[in-house]
């Protein structure tokens, strides 16, 4: 019986000790240049320090049966399943539509060469061709004579047949930058990187665009300096043979050819193959 | 459920996968679109269902037969009883993993008809001839093992024993070949400066399955199922206790939920790093999948792993707490102060070590190894410090602490942010402080966990050694804690489980067979738990029927009463 009182004076004290744990922590934190973010992380595991050790010395439970303790345990099960939906939603989400556009460009050019995709491919040509057609009907029912006839096929000419300007391969060899995710190992203008592969501000002045590309396909042809160790070897994947098409990696290895800022330490290359 | 209906299920599992596998020869079978969750979605609850139930039954034959024999050895009735109640309850989920196995092979096929041919076409020997023939291997002996087991008594126990080594045998081995397409679908083989798909079509059947990730794979799994199928032991217990309505049930299955909790927590202590050399490998088979894991668009259902990790130590510390708290004389116990300081010191000195000595350089160990044994060893060169003790109160209470730190330092980001790309100052950790993002950091609150786990559960068997064990009268919110335990490993694996498909990015087969559908994008976290609890609820469900059918409607057969208080030698 007096059991509860004296539990009830150990949780007054532990919350009192686990603000002022939490206190400390926070007022630590922003003197150390914490984020708020983090310091309301830290303020958070000292209400969990404190939650454990106010369980620690709960009194015990009086044993149940029968439909209450069906009752307990469903609720139980009900608390636990939204505690770690909640829990789970509460941290940062990363939104898919961020890299659905990106899925479809990469696989664009595999789609296209799999069965499936030639014969969508076709579907899609037809029913683009059908809809022309009935948009000429249209107009030759309207103006009662053929117009414009010839200009969609200069015009498709232009947009599927030249090569692109060497400005348009340089942007879409920053496009390719972004969608083979180069900038989690290689720090490129102070963003990404995480010191996993060396920073390329300066290639351009340091590899020649054959070499580049000598690198790219077979990524033990060339180490850069500094990451020659074992395990630093096999850290560039070797997929990108696979994963890009001959003309994507001519379109990276000329936007990395305009990468020329002597100002950053990109490490030298040196020739292993 | 009787011996035919049982059958009929496993035979349903069989035909499943001959038909399945006659039918991936059909070409260009049309795709159907499920209804309500989409294909994606439909695969991932019947696989993620399929896996649990599996888990189970290849798990829990590890430590039934461990406990037969410890039975037959000790002559102790209680081992040969858990190990029965366990086995009854095997049988029937049995039933289950054949029915949802073939229920997954026709929603695949159904749902991606192409992939689903060039897999079985790949591993043709396997899922047309070896895995079937292990299948029907494993049935046979799982029904043999069940029904002799009353009457292969006495002089016949040895021979039932080794029946169950060779059950364990061959789900070990149905268990390495399985993981062998498993595995290759998330690395799959290649070689040096050789095209992939190239080298696909020219590698064995042996090069497929003995694929980057295939070992690490088969090691995690065992060792997680026998985790699971401890959790689920304690939940069984946690039940029966529940609707215990004499004390000796209760002693019996107060008992029987610490041997649970006890197999379970064992082989979690081996399941972080585990865990952890299946990321090395994967990581070291394509470094980018690294950062899809760890800083980008996965990075968050690692925070959640770290949350779920930390509270399951603190629930599996907590029960020991409580184990501890029904032994008379336990207030006598004490521990070396320099094991108290250790625990303090350990996240800190090897976060440090591991800094300046990255894993795998030996020199960390030349640190960490003194550390460690520091508390034993120290005692004895300089008495005096062996002589300055705490009492298992604080001890423990010191423990939760570096629980709670641990897990902190674990669950720590390089920033608020679901992927790297939107990281901004205001979110990220400052310079200063970011080794506490990485690796060595990590690690060191892996070990720190592992290593006050150990620690309590040492001061726990110095007090049953210097006191009385009164089995039944456990404080009863322990049986919260063995439900909590088994509901948080289900749902962590469930989690686990989708990262490891996941990392395959939009790729079947990762690198080689892409997903050209739209739903081959990463799912949200938040998306992803509605799941995981709905799949880990049915599991439940299921798990909990199974339970009580087998064990509740039939435990009005007498068994031998325990005694209670047990002496703690008799123990």
């Amino acid at each position: 019986m007096n059991e509860q009182p004296s539990f009830l004076k150990s949780v007054v004290k532990k919350l009192i000790a686990g603000a002022i744990v939490g206190g400390v922590l926070f007022g630590a934190a922003i003197a150390l240049g914490f984020p708020p973010v983090f310091r309301y992380m830290f303020v958070a595991y000292a209400m969990l320090g404190t939650a454990v050790f106010i369980l620690l010395d709960a009194p015990s439970l009086p044993a149940l049966s029968g439909v209450k303790a069906l009752a307990v345990l469903l609720a139980f099960y009900l608390v636990l399943s939204g505690v770690y939906i909640g829990g789970a939603s509460l941290w940062p989400q990363y939104d898919p539509e961020d890299e659905k556009g990106k899925i479809a460009k990469l696989l664009e050019a595999k789609r296209r060469a799999s069965e499936q995709g030639k014969a969508e491919e076709l579907l899609v040509r037809a029913k683009a061709l059908s809809e022309k057609a009935d948009s000429i009907m249209q107009r030759l029912q309207t103006l009662g004579g053929p117009t414009e006839a010839a200009a969609p096929g200069a015009g498709g000419a232009k947009a599927g047949g030249a090569a692109p300007a060497s400005g348009d391969l340089v942007a879409l060899g920053k496009d390719q930058w972004e969608l083979q995710e180069c900038y989690n190992c290689h720090k490129l203008y102070g963003q990404g990187g995480k010191k996993r592969g060396p920073e390329m501000d300066n290639i351009g002045n340091l590899m020649k665009a054959e070499e580049m590309k000598e690198k790219i396909l077979d990524p033990r042809s060339w180490m850069a300096e500094g990451f020659e160790k074992e395990y630093e070897k096999k850290k560039m994947p070797d997929k990108y043979k696979e994963l890009m098409e001959d003309k994507d990696v001519d379109a990276l290895v000329a936007f990395l050819a305009t990468l020329k800022n002597p100002a950053v330490n990109t490490p030298k290359p040196i020739k292993k193959k | 459920m009787k011996t035919w209906q049982r059958s009929l299920l496993v035979l349903f599992g069989l035909l499943a996968v001959f038909g399945a596998t006659a039918y991936a020869q059909v070409p260009s079978a049309p795709t159907v679109e499920f209804p309500y969750t989409g294909n994606r979605l439909a695969v991932w609850i019947v696989a993620q269902l399929h896996i649990l139930f599996a888990a189970f039954i290849l798990g829990a034959p590890i430590f039934v037969v461990i406990s037969e024999w410890l039975g037959y050895r000790k002559q102790d009735p209680r081992y040969d009883r858990l190990a029965k109640e366990v086995i009854k309850v095997t049988v029937i989920l049995y039933s289950m993993t054949a029915l949802t196995g073939g229920l997954f092979i026709f929603v695949l096929l159904a749902t991606y008809p192409q992939f689903t041919t060039w897999l079985i076409n790949h591993f043709f020997l396997v899922f047309a001839v070896i895995y079937p023939l292990l299948f029907i291997g494993e049935t046979i002996v799982l029904y043999l093992y069940f029904y002799t087991w009353d009457s292969w008594k006495g002089d016949k126990k040895a021979r039932h024993i080794a029946l169950g080594v060779l059950l364990n045998l061959i789900g070990t081995i149905t268990l390495f070949v399985i993981d062998g397409p498993t595995s290759f679908m998330n690395t799959p083989a290649k070689a040096e400066g050789a095209s992939i798909v190239e080298f696909i079509q020219a590698a064995t059947l042996w090069d497929k399955i003995f694929n980057y990730s295939w070992m690490p794979l088969n090691l995690h799994r065992l060792v997680g199922n026998v985790t699971f199928g401890g959790f689920i032991t304690g939940l069984i217990a946690a039940y029966m206790y529940m609707g215990a309505k004499t004390d000796s049930e209760r002693s019996y299955y107060d008992w029987m939920g610490f041997v649970g909790n006890l197999i379970g927590v064992g082989a979690l202590l081996f399941l972080p790093f585990m865990g952890y050399l299946l990321s090395y490998e994967l990581c070291d088979y394509d470094a980018s999948i690294c950062p899809y894991m760890m800083a980008d668009q996965l990075s968050m259902f690692f925070e959640m792993q770290g949350a779920m990790v930390g509270l399951i130590f603190l629930a599996s510390n907590y029960y020991i707490w409580l184990s501890m708290k029904r032994i008379e004389g336990v207030e006598r116990v004490r521990i070396s102060v320099l094991t108290v300081l250790v625990m303090i010191a350990l996240p800190f000195v090897m976060t440090y070590t591991w800094t300046v000595f990255p894993v795998p350089d030996p020199k960390s160990l030349a640190v960490l190894v003194p550390l460690v044994l520091a508390p034993a060893v120290l005692g004895k060169i300089v008495p005096p410090l062996g002589r300055l003790t705490v009492s298992s109160r604080v001890c423990i209470k010191v423990a939760f602490l570096m629980v709670v730190i641990g897990n902190a330092i674990w669950m720590t980001p390089h920033g608020f942010v679901a992927t790297g790309a939107k990281l901004v100052e205001e979110l990220e950790l400052p310079g200063d402080w970011s080794f506490l993002a990485l690796m060595p950091a990590k690690n060191s609150a892996a070990f720190t966990l592992v290593f006050v786990t150990v620690v309590n559960y040492i001061l726990y068997n110095r007090a049953i050694k210097q006191g009385t064990i009164v089995w039944g009268k456990i404080d009863f919110v322990s049986q919260f804690v063995l439900i909590f335990l088994a509901f948080s490993a289900i749902w962590t694996m469930g989690l686990m489980g989708a990262v490891r498909s996941l990392v395959r990015k939009y790729f079947h087969t990762y690198n080689l067979y892409p997903d050209f559908t739209a739903e081959s994008f990463t799912p949200t976290l938040s998306y992803s738990a509605w799941w995981i609890t709905g799949i880990t609820l049915v599991f439940y469900i299921v798990v909990s029927f199974a339970i009580i059918l087998t064990l509740r409607v039939s435990e009005s057969k007498a068994h031998v009463p325990e005694g209670s208080p047990v002496p703690a030698g008799a123990k």
